[in-house]
């Protein structure tokens, strides 16, 4: 990442008034291209970028008041110019792009030991397009801050290109391959397989220039290691949240006296400015401890006798801000919340795992659909005797397709087909505001096993497609979910789910509502049963199906009229043209 | 941030200072102890609770051998050795304070007998008592430079007849009459001493009673006794003028219960409260702040608006008392070392050493009442107790203050023979958020003025063993 920092503008100028920003995050600016328009003292100026690359942040507003130095945009994967970049900001290149720098303090001095008539930033860099020689992890979409590295593909000495994999990087949501954005020789490797990369993190630094391998560079590494004991992990957690912690723990720059929370009336009498907090029913030591954990005491209920604050208390507390502050953060620590587990080890051996990615992931949003929606399961049957027969006709058309005509592929049309009709399956509720959400769209996910466990691919506008172009979609998305390629764009924007077991067996089971959707259709294996046609018994293919739906917004009778028409579409697929 | 490797300076050697500095040297800082004496000690051992404490030693003595009259044993007048008294004090102050000496020589730290000042944030000039200036820098600085004698300046003659606490503890001779001006627990301690020693002493209080702010049942007692030991008690007075007149002090009084307008006093004890000590030389340099009344302005972490400079001890703030100020020596030092630390007690004890003692901690009757916080009393007089009455001492009494609702400990309050001794389980009580039943349920020896706690908090149930209460 490249900082644009507001250059020197002239003699005796030093800030200026932003009158216009021509740039916002996400756009593409090049070297030279206008960014700001600033009135100073003197004049309005216009400020052209001495970086390339795509915005990231934008850290001035219109109207603010920018000083000379002041970093008013940054870049993500941006290249720095040389030969034409003002001089101030050559003087303050952040260290991310001045590896030869060799130690942090020295960031702002620019000559390598070695060449020392060279400018830091023009060392490695052969052309003005070079890429920055390190390569950091880019942004992996909304709110993925970080990844257990499960695959280097890189190691130093090794030559990566610009879009070559550099790792497979296991994230909550799926498993990604990262590719590079730079091209050159591999120097240092930053990271090791199985640790928990962020976003942002160097991950390698590259040799500066093809031909020069003398380079002293010492890039500055960024701590990765872990266990440094609980206490140390149990405060950091804490940190997580900088909210909590500053709550927690009176803030430790001065402040006005808080004289005491006591008034010692032994001379005149007069304590000045006493704040007046009750004693806190908690022991010095259950106090020193609270402190040291950066609990408040005061919000601690005690569990004694006159509401003694105990030191368990004071930790129960703790844990419990680590619930919330982790939560909030995105990481729900789910088992924080859960009851206490006996010590299995007293009956026989056990393996403790760590939870990773997919398996932690899923374990977090079950609990919360579990514990948000109040569920309730409508089984039904359907006849898919004539089904089977056109699928079979019409196996071999998909196929070409490149798709398979399974269950599944027409069943996303019929739902396709029944959300239309039944709107209020293809809704959220918003209980903040007291409203029900509408989508006009209409994407389905489709559960799918894989070794790693259960994903859920979406499918895009099912109601916009046939059921041959699904076919094909589903078994690209399948196989891309099986092979760890999917990407979290992937599995984002359903509004309803389906998860078929037929494929292993069953004949019912009732399926967790993906939440905020408000219901999920389940597929179990179908059979030959004898049903009663025409004054005899017939044997049929029977296709049992399971609805899992919100109560707070479908209503029972609802759920068994949406049910049945499913079922009855599968049963008559002409109605699907008819009526879907 | 926190670090052990620290150069540190504290500035004043008393019971504050020399606690952080010891401290700071056992966590392995470089400390360097700046004071004007030769060793540490402070007011407290030089020209405070220390010498007081001694010659109170001797006061109550003297009163008990009087009072042995009543239990058939006669001792006579005594015959009273000043000089020798005086040096027995000595005696006492030098063991103390060359204690302290040997202390910090065998922690390393650095004692500089002289007058410290700001330079900067981190460095100070110190001129030193055995000639030449240094100056030296710090990586923290804490201040714990202390309080005087507060001065009323139409109360000011240049003359050995005008005593502070310091000059009075000094003892000169014993004046054939004293006044004490102020009734607070420093006035009423040394005229006590000097009442003992066959002064006529009188107080002049500006409101209506002596030890203004302590609950008013506690003082009760104590005013009864002194109203025998003393010559007079003036309340609602105010001293208007002094005028030495050479063979003595004239001194006027104003007041609506004024009966003498007019009386020379041999001499006179001015003890109207103790000023900070915050007007350190180079203290403008610093980013340390004064708040009102002069005092320095901290933190919870005794740190001041420069963060790098802590102050500690009567300088920061009431009470001024030592064993607040050592507390917050020990909370600033712990800070610097990096821990998370706060001066949060529950209860500070305070405790006036006059015959019989008062001392109290936590939440007083009097401060309940102007918050408006409701509380419950329960108090064991010392005439149901067996102890007292074999030390002929009945007038005390034990109170606890409690929360209706928890039935918590909030305050403990006690006046008596030995009360500054027993207020320590009273602020454990507290600091530990014990119960009524707490107290009651933990076995106190017999007999011994101590049970008084455990049968107040019996008092509270209604199920006193040696108090009967008619059910209402």
């Amino acid at each position: 990442m490249t900082e644009f920092k507001l250059p020197e503008l002239g003699e005796n100028v030093h800030q200026g008034d932003l009158v216009r920003l021509m740039v916002a995050p996400g756009a593409t600016v090049a070297e030279g291209q206008p960014v700001i328009e600033l009135e100073t003292d003197k004049a309005v100026v216009e400020v052209p970028s001495s970086i390339s690359g795509t915005v990231k942040d934008v850290l001035v507003k219109q109207g603010e008041k920018v000083k000379v130095g002041q970093v008013v945009f940054t870049v993500e994967n941006g290249a720095k110019s040389v030969g034409r970049v003002p001089s101030p900001a050559k003087a303050d290149a952040p260290v991310a792009t001045a590896p030869a720098a060799p130690k942090p303090s020295a960031s702002t001095q620019a000559p390598a030991p070695k060449i020392p008539a060279t400018p830091a930033n023009e060392i490695s860099v052969p052309s003005e397009t070079s890429p920055a020689p390190e390569f950091k992890l880019p942004e992996l979409g909304e709110n993925i801050h970080q990844g257990d590295l499960v695959r280097l593909m890189v190691s130093a000495g090794s030559h990566i290109s610009e879009g070559e994999p550099v790792m497979e990087l296991e994230t909550d949501k799926a498993v990604v391959e990262v590719p590079s954005s730079v091209t050159g020789t591999v120097k240092d490797v930053l990271v090791k397989q199985g640790e928990k990369i962020k976003v942002g993190q160097l991950i390698f630094t590259l040799q500066a220039g093809a031909t020069t391998t003398t380079q002293p560079q010492q890039p500055s590494r960024t701590d990765v290691g872990h266990g440094e004991g609980a206490r140390m992990a149990f405060q950091a957690a804490m940190q997580a949240e900088g909210k909590t912690e500053e709550q927690a723990l009176p803030p430790e720059q001065p402040r006005p006296p808080a004289v005491a929370t006591f008034s010692m009336p032994l001379n005149l009498g007069k304590s000045a400015g006493t704040e007046h907090r009750d004693p806190v029913p908690a022991a010095p030591h259950t106090r020193r401890l609270a402190r040291e954990l950066g609990v408040d005491i005061h919000s601690v209920q005690g569990s004694g006798p006159g509401g003694r604050i105990s030191e368990d208390d004071v930790k129960v507390y703790a844990k419990s801000l680590i619930a919330t502050a982790v939560s909030s953060a995105g990481v729900t620590a789910t088992h924080l919340r859960q009851p206490k587990l006996p010590d299995f080890a007293k009956f026989g051996k056990v393996e403790r795992v760590s939870m990773r990615g997919v398996r932690r992931k899923t374990a977090e949003h079950m609990w919360e659909a579990w514990t948000t929606i109040p569920h309730v399961t409508q089984q039904d049957k359907a006849d898919i005797t004539e089904l089977e027969q056109l699928r079979a006709r019409f196996g071999p058309k998909a196929a070409e397709a490149g798709g398979k005509l399974t269950v599944t592929a027409i069943a996303l049309k019929v739902c396709a087909s029944a959300l239309k009709i039944f709107p209020q399956f293809n809704a959220s509720i918003d209980m903040e505001t007291e409203e029900i959400i509408y989508k006009q769209y209409i994407n389905i996910g489709v559960a799918v096993d894989t070794d790693r466990g259960l994903l859920v691919p979406v499918i895009r506008d099912v109601d916009k497609k046939n059921i041959v172009e699904l076919a094909a979609e589903l078994t690209q998305l399948s196989k891309k979910a099986r092979e760890k390629k999917l990407q979290p764009a992937d599995m984002e924007g359903g509004t309803f789910t389906i998860t078929n077991l037929g494929g292993i067996g069953g004949t019912g089971f009732s399926p967790i509502v993906n939440h905020p959707e408000v219901a999920i259709l389940g597929l179990s294996r179908s059979s030959i049963e004898p049903i009663w046609v025409n004054d005899k018994f017939e044997p049929r293919q029977v296709l049992p199906v399971s609805l899992s739906y919100d109560h707070r917004l479908i209503d029972g009778a609802d759920a068994a009229r949406f049910l049945r028409w499913i079922a009855e579409a599968f049963e008559q697929p002409f109605l699907l043209s008819v009526q879907g | 941030m926190g670090d052990s490797n620290l150069n540190i300076a504290v500035i004043g050697g008393g019971p504050g200072g020399y606690a952080a500095a010891f401290l700071a040297a056992d966590l392995g800082m470089k400390v360097t102890l700046i004071d004007r004496e030769q060793n540490p000690g402070g007011v407290c051992l030089y020209r405070g609770c220390i010498p007081s404490k001694a010659l109170l030693h001797v006061a109550a003595l003297i009163n008990e051998s009087r009072h042995a009259k009543n239990w058939g044993i006669e001792f006579g007048e005594p015959k009273i050795d000043v000089a020798r008294l005086r040096s027995f004090k000595e005696g006492v102050v030098n063991k103390l304070t060359g204690g302290l000496g040997q202390l910090s020589k065998q922690r390393n730290v650095t004692y500089i007998r002289g007058d410290a000042s700001f330079e900067s944030s981190n460095s100070v000039r110190v001129k030193k008592q055995a000639g030449g200036e240094d100056v030296l820098s710090f990586d923290r600085i804490i201040i714990a430079t202390g309080s005087r004698p507060a001065v009323i300046p139409t109360l000011k003659l240049d003359t050995p007849r005008m005593l502070d606490s310091t000059s009075a503890l000094d003892l000169a001779d014993v004046p054939g009459t004293l006044l004490v001006v102020g009734g607070g627990y420093i006035g009423l301690e040394l005229g006590t001493v000097y009442a003992a020693l066959g002064s006529k002493v009188s107080v002049v209080e500006m409101t209506p009673g002596l030890l203004p702010g302590a609950d008013r049942d506690l003082v009760a007692p104590l005013h009864k006794r002194l109203e025998k030991a003393f010559d007079a008690i003036m309340l609602n007075t105010t001293v208007t003028s002094v005028k030495d007149e050479g063979k003595g002090i004239r001194v006027s009084f104003d007041g609506k219960d004024v009966k003498e307008r007019e009386k020379v006093f041999d001499k006179v004890l001015v003890s109207v409260g103790r000023k900070p000590n915050s007007e350190i030389a180079g203290l403008d340099r610093t980013q340390v702040k004064l708040g009102p009344r002069g005092f320095i302005q901290v933190n919870k972490q005794l740190q001041t608006d420069n963060p790098a400079i802590y102050a500690i001890g009567d300088v920061v703030g009431e009470p001024m008392l030592a064993h607040k100020a050592s507390h917050e020596g020990r909370t600033a030092v712990e800070h610097i070392a990096g821990h998370k630390v706060a001066f949060e007690p529950n209860a500070i004890p305070a405790v006036v050493f006059t015959d019989p003692e008062i001392a109290w901690a936590g939440v007083t009757e009097t401060q309940a009442e102007k918050e408006g916080r409701e509380i419950k009393v329960a108090k064991f007089p010392w005439a149901a107790s067996g102890r007292a009455i074999t030390l002929d001492r009945t007038e005390g009494m034990t109170k606890l203050i409690i929360d209706p609702s928890s039935e918590r400990i909030l305050g403990v309050g006690m006046v008596g023979v030995g009360a500054g001794d027993m207020i320590a389980e009273g602020t454990l009580a507290i600091e530990m958020a014990a119960t009524a039943t707490d107290v009651e349920l933990t076995i106190h020896p017999h007999p011994t003025l101590s049970e008084t706690v455990m049968q107040a908090a019996e008092v509270f149930f209604g199920t006193s063993t040696d108090l009967y209460r008619p059910k209402r």
